[in-house]
């Protein structure tokens, strides 16, 4: 990009003609291992002259003897050397690492990062390329401070949360403003089956040349109405001049599991099961008094249930009495998978001076862990920028991909091969005629039948271009006009042969459902710069529009003939169908000018309007204005050239942002369409609020920029306050008015926290050795709610609830005091509260979970959070690993009422439970075992919850870089091979599969934390080769 | 050169920021504004059919206000053994003030309920030819909603008391905007049956006699004998119920296997929910029957206590089959058949039961009635001689099985559920934990 600014410059000003040449010549190689390199681009600085180094590393130029050269090199620092008249110029270029003076993309912009005034987070697209993860945002875990990800489940396609520097709102959305190449991307998926997935899956993210996340107001205000919750800019590669470059990548791996659990086999289970009856039936005579007809009623019926669940495995005696089972199935097992990895990259790279180009095309196979999930991506780019004559430029950034998904249910569902756990050892996989077994003989219905019973594919293809002309209309001012058109497109059938439970009834089912999101964008702004007496002047001010529809068409159908009929079109009967059109628009006008003083006094001003359709009627348009200062002190006289302190920033900004997540139409009173025996009848849907308008967050950055030993060492420290008001809230209204909730502005909420960072070439030369770390803190609390205290949308099997002055979505439920040594009983904290709800009787507990009184037991998100890369490179040989981890959140084992319930259900237990009370076992955490009567078992329950804290190695890297001398010979550039291992340790103290979870059918800003028989992250090892030509 | 572009180029910009409000003026594609729904007779009925549309949802008459009756109070008698914690709470009578069911029965009803309430406001601009209809339906869904909100939600109607224990919030006018007046408390249980009795006799009064699958004047008499049965007034009971059965309307099916899993509406049937394909599934079917028929996993099992009422040759005890390891009620194995809600075999019941209480022989002896039912489950012209109060509650429990009806005759006759007597507050459901919070006026139930 710099270089590109100054080719143009260089244009404009013309060519100045030498008249005396002379013929320089020599070597450039590479610090790192003194290999020559070849393909270095020299230039002659003010001219278009320029040469390359042969296979050598050598070049010869002819050159004016005052002329300067210039020698580039993708991932080298370039340098600038005066000829000087000399005719031999040997040259060694150094690999290139960050530093404060590498260029940030802004919105509407770039900047150089020293000047930078608000807080910018940049992850360099060679830190994420080729990680075998399947999205981007999990690319970025441990990356950047206060940027938090978490992929809700396991599953290979599955949406990530991400939120930067905490929450902001409770009902609108908390993700972050995507925006690629300037193209805000559209986030909403409209699948139906599977859970929420990731949108941004399509995205290839080894195209991607630089992430930035805006993260203060300074940085983001120029987004408007959408900014409060950060934005995540994503550029992807320009082309380079000079010949072309290619790069192929091949990748193979495996992945599987990062943990599995513990469950019973036929023994543990068919005796612990008996041991439940017995006891069942001993309580029963404790609080009924042994009445006829109770009489060792359960240990009848769980034999009788044993045997139904045995099938034919069962094993019987002469009289014809339960033993045990043949069958001793691992339910588990047959749930995970290893699973084949595949990726494939090609990219080219290249282009004259005034024509560049970078094209890719890419293939991604990767295999879920979990039986029946997978995805396949292709995907291809072209970027292209063209210098149509000194005053105008045009290019365009084009991308198209397609993904297959191999669906499977969302983790609540019976079919969710998850949930196979709950099925028992004693049942068989299949019947006698290899048909997979379901109920009666499996307790629940066998979830495997949906993997070999039913055909579920969806097919996402998504394509974003944004074209531009550029204009310089004179010095220093450039017109630039962009148009950008995202269009996502996701297109599900499913199919359910009649041995599903979904298409055993009917005969076969079938759906088929088409959504397509189209965004389109236009935009036109003026950008300037100039310097003048010490004044450094950047300003950009434009307009932009932007409109999105989405359009969805729904067909079901059943009653087929034969399995064999895939399509609807053999549908007996078609039983139902939809179509749903919503759009929303905005309009915007925004300007931002940052200009500085003698390179020290840093100010910048900024702000957007934005009026949206989403909005009511009277509060159409917002005004987001935000302001910021920097003062460089080691600019000042005193400080210059010092080695210790090499960089000082202070800098500070106060500005407001805003979010417009919420859904269309939510101003208006309306009616909707619903039917009663096959007529279409008006419903009341929502009460009009004219009044409605976005949330608004003021924030307040202050934070220090620093380095040391000429900048060896450098970091940044911030510290920022996000007060967010008017919320866009759900108010829950009495229901007796026929609606539920109204969404209003009101209610606020606070964000409080630090960031550190610090990153450090620890060891330079031949042997390398740099260290990134980054750690935060983020303190989030609910202000305000409508004046309610709390908002609890939990019931009895969730307990995440908003309440004021807590986090949000903080875990309210009664409080689990362990079993009562004499009989078994689960107990609780009684927590009796006074008038002002401090506790009274404080250790008082009661064997009657609704005697307990709900306490605040813990939240979902974390407080501290961090990630620590070290890189260690020695003659080509690199090893680099990344940890990151959080801790200070819970997690709600909401799926451990039934697999950890001491034998209350049939479900198969986790060995844990083995545990249980009894006479001869007093002191222990898991209540008598009692089938049939809930025994501590309650959702909203602390015994359910359990510290979320994990540390965990992401990635470790271990690579070979051939020496380029050795390549050349064989006209290769590069050539790498490279062993990747994703999460291949966790430290926790979490008992579930994996503490990194939010349960993909519940996740909301409310619900998180909930492990619900959701699948582990994988933990994948790659290998791969990268060739350069 | 530059400067002739820079006019054109400032002028373009221009026009582009001139870009007017009006691109921000979207309207919705499937759903219309507020303004311009009730103001014609097409959308009035459309309205009232809007009812319908919610009174159907699984959480109310699409089997879920059946099922938890029975649920309520069917110790002994079934099992719930479904995974759903919250249905399950509900069988052990540990339910919390938090409760998914109890809060989505509650939601769901008042939607209706408002729904209801607009059509009533805008009465004026219907045809005078269907006015009498689209009054009558909605103030017969009025009624029929509020009737299981105050058995659910109230402790129970006692014929010697008063009635001033608080029963649910009346609500007969519609919603425009949300202010404190919508804090509304609850009435007494008597207010609300005066509410139900008047909503009913006018409904009675202004119904047709045929309707398709609508409420009918039949509709309006059988309900109202319903109600007044419950609230001991055996008068009207008698009277209500001696209405619909010398009407001429209704009939009861030549078997008792033909009443049940009917695509259409029956001869028997006085007031049904339409189940069609288009709508996902009865929730009878859901939680009665079993996944062969469109069921979850069996999650009610009828237990040999219930299986034991039945006298050798009762063809009603055939309709029950053994499917998922357990016995089950039959009567739900068509998943888009019709949710029975009102048939006339209660008729019959409630006749005979209100004359041996009056000593009364209002229509028909109370033997004759309870040998109809009987001769209809092949068990001969006339099983009875005589009959005692007792063997009417026992065709009742056998007649009406798993419809509906258990927990609310319990609290009627005054019977126990295991150890607990008819007014314990466990059978009575807690008032959603939500609405208490958003509405400051809500008492509690006891013990929630």
């Amino acid at each position: 990009m710099k270089k590109f600014i100054l080719l143009f410059a260089l244009l404009i000003a013309g060519v100045t003609l030498y008249g005396q040449t002379i013929r320089v010549t020599g070597t450039v190689t590479d610090q790192d291992d003194g290999s020559t390199l070849p393909g270095v681009t020299i230039l002659v600085r003010g001219t278009t002259t320029g040469v390359v180094t042969d296979a050598a590393g050598r070049y010869e130029i002819n050159t004016a003897p005052d002329a300067v050269l210039v020698f580039s090199f993708i991932g080298m620092q370039t340098q600038q050397i005066p000829v000087q008249g000399r005719t031999v110029i040997n040259v060694v270029l150094a690999r290139e690492i960050a530093t404060l003076d590498e260029i940030v993309v802004v919105g509407y912009g770039t900047q150089i990062r020293s000047k930078l005034t608000g807080n910018i987070a940049r992850v360099a697209g060679e830190d994420i390329e080729y990680l075998p993860v399947p999205s981007v945002q999990l690319a970025l875990q441990g990356r950047a401070a206060g940027v938090f990800v978490e992929a809700v489940t396991g599953k290979v396609t599955s949406a990530s949360r991400v939120r930067i520097r905490g929450s902001s709102s409770i009902s609108a959305s908390n993700e972050p403003l995507y925006v690629l190449d300037g193209v805000p991307l559209s986030m909403e998926a409209r699948n139906i089956h599977g859970g929420d997935i990731n949108p941004l899956a399509a995205l290839n993210f080894n195209d991607i040349e630089s992430i930035e996340i805006l993260k203060d107001a300074s940085a983001a205000a120029i987004y408007g109405s959408r900014a409060a919750n950060g934005v995540i800019l994503i550029t992807t590669k320009k082309g380079r001049e000079g010949k072309t470059r290619l790069s192929f990548n091949l990748q193979t791996g495996f992945a599987n599991p990062s943990n599995k659990r513990e469950f019973m086999d036929t023994q543990e289970y068919i005796d612990y099961f008996r041991h439940a009856a017995k006891n069942a039936d001993a309580y029963e005579d404790r609080i009924y008094g042994d009445p006829p007809g109770f009489n060792n009623w359960w240990q009848g019926f769980v034999e009788s249930r044993f045997r139904r669940y045995s099938g034919h495995a069962a094993i019987l005696d002469a009289d014809g009495k339960y033993i045990g089972s043949e069958a001793n199935t691992n339910w588990q097992d047959q749930a995970f998978r290893q699973a084949g990895l595949m990726m494939a990259d090609l990219s080219a790279q290249g282009g004259t001076p005034t024509l560049k180009y970078y094209a890719s095309g890419s293939y991604s196979k990767q295999e879920g862990i979990v039986v029946g999930n997978g995805f396949e991506r292709f995907s291809g780019r072209l970027n292209v920028d063209n210098q149509v004559n000194d005053w105008m430029d045009m290019g365009l950034t084009l991308s198209l991909s397609r993904t297959d998904v191999d669906q499977i249910n969302a983790d609540n569902a019976f079919a969710n091969p998850i949930q196979l756990v709950a099925l028992v050892p004693i049942s068989p996989l299949r019947d006698k005629d290899g048909i997979l077994s379901n109920v009666p003989v499996t307790t629940y219905y066998n979830g495997l039948r949906h993997v070999e019973y039913a055909d579920r594919n969806m097919n996402e293809v998504r394509s974003t271009t944004n074209a531009y002309m550029d204009f310089k209309l004179f010095s220093g001012l450039n017109w630039r006009n962009e148009l950008g058109y995202d269009v996502y497109t996701i297109k599900e059938n499913n199919r359910y042969g009649e041995l599903t439970n979904t298409g055993e009834s009917t005969q076969g089912y079938a759906f088929s459902n088409y959504a397509q999101t189209q965004n389109l964008l236009g935009k036109s702004y003026l950008n300037y710069n100039n310097s003048f007496g010490g004044i450094t002047l950047n300003a950009v001010m434009g307009t932009e529009i932007q409109y999105a529809l989405l359009d969805r068409t729904y067909v079901e159908g059943q009653t087929f003939p034969l399995d064999d009929f895939k399509t609807l079109a053999s549908a007996g009967e078609i039983t139902g169908g939809t179509q749903e059109i919503t759009e929303y628009s905005f309009l915007s006008y925004f300007a931002r000018a940052n200009f500085d003083y003698a390179d020290k006094y840093l100010f910048s001003l900024s702000g957007r309007i934005d009026g949206s359709s989403r909005f009511g009627t009277n509060n159409r348009y917002g005004f987001f204005p935000a302001a910021a200062v920097g003062w460089i002190i080691t600019n000042e006289d005193a400080l210059k050239d010092n080695y210790n302190l090499s960089f000082l920033k202070l800098r500070a900004s106060y500005g407001v942002t805003g979010n417009a997540g919420i859904g269309n139409f939510q101003h208006l009173g309306l009616y909707g369409v619903n039917t009663y025996n096959n007529q279409s009848g008006l419903i009341p849907t929502q009460i009009p609020n004219p009044d409605l308008g976005w949330e608004t967050t003021a924030q307040m950055d202050i934070g220090l920029d620093f380095g040391f030993f000429n900048n060896r060492v450098s970091g940044e420290i911030d510290y920022y306050y996000k007060n967010t008001t008017d919320l866009l809230l759900n108010v829950p209204i009495p229901s007796t008015t026929g609606y539920t909730t109204m969404t209003r502005n009101v209610g606020s909420m606070e964000n409080r926290g630090v960031e550190f960072v610090l990153n450090t070439n620890n060891l330079v030369g031949a042997f390398k050795w740099n260290t990134s770390f980054n750690i935060a803190y983020n303190k989030n609390e609910v202000t305000d709610i409508a004046g309610q205290d709390i908002i609890d949308p939990g019931g009895s099997r969730f307990m995440n609830v908003v309440m004021v002055g807590q986090p949000i979505g903080v875990f309210y439920g009664a409080e689990y005091a362990g079993v009562d040594p004499d009989n078994g009983d689960a107990t609780w904290y009684i927590n009796e509260k006074d008038a002002d709800g401090n506790i009274i009787n404080q250790g008082a507990t009661t064997s009657r979970f609704s005697e307990a009184n709900f306490i605040v037991l813990g939240k979902p998100n974390p407080h501290l959070m961090g990630g620590l890369t070290n890189s260690f490179s020695f003659r080509g040989v690199e090893l680099s690993f990344t940890f990151q981890g959080v801790t200070g959140n819970m997690v709600h084992l909401s799926g451990d009422s039934y697999m950890a319930a001491n034998g209350e259900w049939f479900d198969n237990q986790l060995r844990s439970q083995l545990d249980s009370w009894r006479p001869d076992n007093r002191t222990t955490n898991v209540p008598e075992a009692r089938l049939g009567y809930a025994n501590g078992v309650q959702g909203r329950n602390s015994r359910y919850l359990e510290d979320g804290s994990y540390l965990k190695l992401r990635t470790l890297t271990l690579a070979y870089e051939f020496p380029r001398s050795m390549l050349s010979r064989i006209g290769v550039e590069r050539f790498r091979v490279y062993l990747i291992g994703s999460n291949l340790l966790t430290f926790t103290n979490y008992t579930g599969w994996d503490p990194e979870v939010s349960s993909d059918f519940v996740v909301s800003n409310i619900r998180a934390g909930i492990d619900f028989y959701s699948p582990p992250q994988p933990r994948s090892i790659t290998f791969g080769i990268n060739l350069g030509l | 050169m530059k400067r002739k572009y820079i006019t054109v180029i400032l002028a373009a910009m221009l026009t582009t920021f001139m870009a007017c409000d009006k691109y921000l003026d979207l309207q919705p594609s499937q759903s219309i504004s507020e303004e311009i729904v009730l103001d014609n007779d097409k959308n009035v009925k459309n309205v009232l059919l809007g009812a319908y549309s919610i009174f159907k949802s699984a959480d109310l008459y699409g089997g879920n206000i059946l099922t938890f009756s029975e649920v309520l109070a069917g110790d002994g008698e079934i099992f719930w053994s479904g995974t759903y914690t919250d249905i399950r709470e509900m069988f052990n009578k540990q339910m919390g003030a938090a409760n998914r069911d109890a809060t989505a029965i509650w939601q769901t009803a008042y939607r209706v309920i408002n729904i209801t309430n607009n059509v009533l406001s805008a009465i004026d601009v219907v045809n005078d030819a269907d006015k009498g209809s689209v009054e009558g339906e909605a103030l017969f869904l009025r009624a029929l909603i509020y009737f299981d909100l105050v058995r659910f939600y109230a402790l129970p109607y006692d014929a010697a008391g008063n009635n001033t224990q608080p029963g649910v919030p009346l609500v007969i006018t519609p919603t425009r905007g949300i202010s404190d007046d919508n804090n509304v408390a609850r009435e007494s249980v008597e207010a609300i049956y005066t509410q139900i009795v008047s909503d009913l006799t006018r409904a009675a009064a202004v119904l047709p006699a045929s309707n398709g699958v609508f409420a009918t004047s039949g509709a309006a008499n059988a309900l109202l004998a319903r109600v007044c049965l419950q609230k001991g007034d055996y008068n009207n009971a008698r009277d209500r119920a001696n209405a619909v059965i010398t009407s001429g309307v209704f009939e009861l099916m030549p078997s008792y296997t033909a009443v049940f899993n009917n695509n259409e509406k029956s001869a028997e049937d006085i007031f049904i929910n339409r189940i069609t394909t288009q709508d996902r599934f009865s929730a009878m079917t859901e939680f009665w029957s079993i996944p062969e028929y469109g069921g979850r996993d069996g999650d009610i099992d009828i237990l040999d206590a219930h299986l034991n009422l039945y006298v050798e040759g009762d063809q009603r005890k055939d309709l029950f089959f053994f499917g998922n390891g357990q016995w089950r009620s039959g009567k739900w194995n068509n998943q888009y058949g019709v949710v029975n809600i009102i048939r006339f075999a209660e008729m019959y019941l409630i006749r005979a039961e209100a004359n041996l209480r009056l000593g009364t022989s209002t229509g028909a002896t109370p033997v004759a009635d309870i040998n109809t039912l009987r001769k209809r489950a092949g068990l001969g012209d006339d099983y009875y001689a005589t009959v005692t109060l007792n063997d009417i509650l026992l065709e009742r429990r056998i007649e009406l099985a798993h419809e509906g009806h258990k927990v609310h005759d319990v609290k009627r006759l005054k019977l126990n559920v295991a150890a607990r007597p008819y007014n314990d507050p466990k059978l009575v459901f807690p008032i959603p934990f939500r609405e208490v919070e958003a509405n400051p006026n809500l008492v509690q139930n006891p013990t929630y």
